[in-house]
């Protein structure tokens, strides 16, 4: 384990799109970080699944690289950042939420697959170093910054905030 | 500087409430994406978006005030996410590059 008190900076830093995908046979969801010229909007079927678009937006994907001891965290895992807006008390994220209050702000990194079919998700090390990342640029301490897995949402789908993502429709309700 | 100071001197229209801070630099952009990863703390956003994700962006990197070029005004739910944050929102009926000159010239970068 490392001992280093990092002090994190974005790298790898790739703007594209982020690209949703439905499959309209099961209504699983799911997405991932394209750097083509265009959004890439082909139908296509993956075993089980027949996917379709659903959406596209302008976004960035970066890794996390500590200046003082160069470890680097991949981030490459994480399709964005939804600021949480959920307060149901059923949610693990609104109940999070609802115990850090309003001086906090939830920010669920959001992994391609929602539905977590497999169980994988944005990796601990990972979320662990973005809310360092976040919380190390702010200067006005008027607020906090903590960052949750979207496994931890009670329903990805309809989970309640707002994706960081350059379009007008980026809402989940 | 202040923001008070900015306010006065370039004549923004406040769009909620707002405390007084110092401000540590200015960073424009349209683009949230690019908002967080090169927007500073404690910064003025200049910026013709003013959509939610705005707000959600400009939170996550503790943007100080957001300043809306063009007299663009953000519906009264972004204004909400705004106080909530603790984010002052102003407008300017200038467009973005003559009000980025005026913050030039009183010095900020």
């Amino acid at each position: 384990m490392s001992t280093c008190a990092h002090s994190w900076s974005m790298t790898d830093v790739r703007s594209g799109y982020l690209v949703v995908e439905g499959c309209y046979h099961c209504g699983a969801r799911s997405s991932f970080f394209s750097t083509e010229p265009v959004v890439p909007i082909d139908e296509y079927r993956e075993g089980p699944h027949f996917w379709e678009h659903l959406a596209g937006y302008q976004a960035v994907t970066f890794n996390l690289r500590c200046d003082t001891c160069g470890e680097t965290v991949d981030l490459r895992d994480m399709m964005g950042l939804m600021l949480s807006t959920c307060d149901d008390p059923r949610c693990e994220v609104g109940r999070l939420s609802l115990e850090l209050g309003k001086k906090t702000s939830i920010y669920v990194a959001l992994c391609a697959d929602s539905s977590h079919a497999t169980g994988a998700c944005v990796s601990d090390v990972g979320v662990a170093a973005l809310t360092e990342y976040f919380n190390q640029r702010l200067r006005s301490g008027r607020r906090k910054i903590v960052v949750v897995p979207c496994k931890m949402c009670d329903r990805i789908d309809r989970c309640k905030g707002i994706v960081i993502a350059d379009t007008g429709l980026t809402e989940f309700y | 500087m202040k923001i008070s100071e900015v306010v006065e001197k370039t004549g923004l229209e406040a769009l909620n409430s707002w405390e007084d801070e110092d401000l540590a630099g200015v960073y424009i952009s349209d683009m949230v994406s690019d908002i967080i990863t090169g927007a500073n703390g404690c910064g003025l956003l200049l910026t013709l978006q003013t959509h939610k994700s705005l707000i959600a962006a400009a939170n996550l990197v503790d943007v100080g005030a957001v300043v809306f070029a063009h007299d663009k005004r953000p519906p009264q739910d972004v204004v909400e996410l705004a106080d909530k944050a603790g984010i002052a929102l102003f407008t300017t009926p200038a467009d973005t590059w003559s009000y980025a000159v005026k913050l030039f010239e009183l010095g900020m970068r």
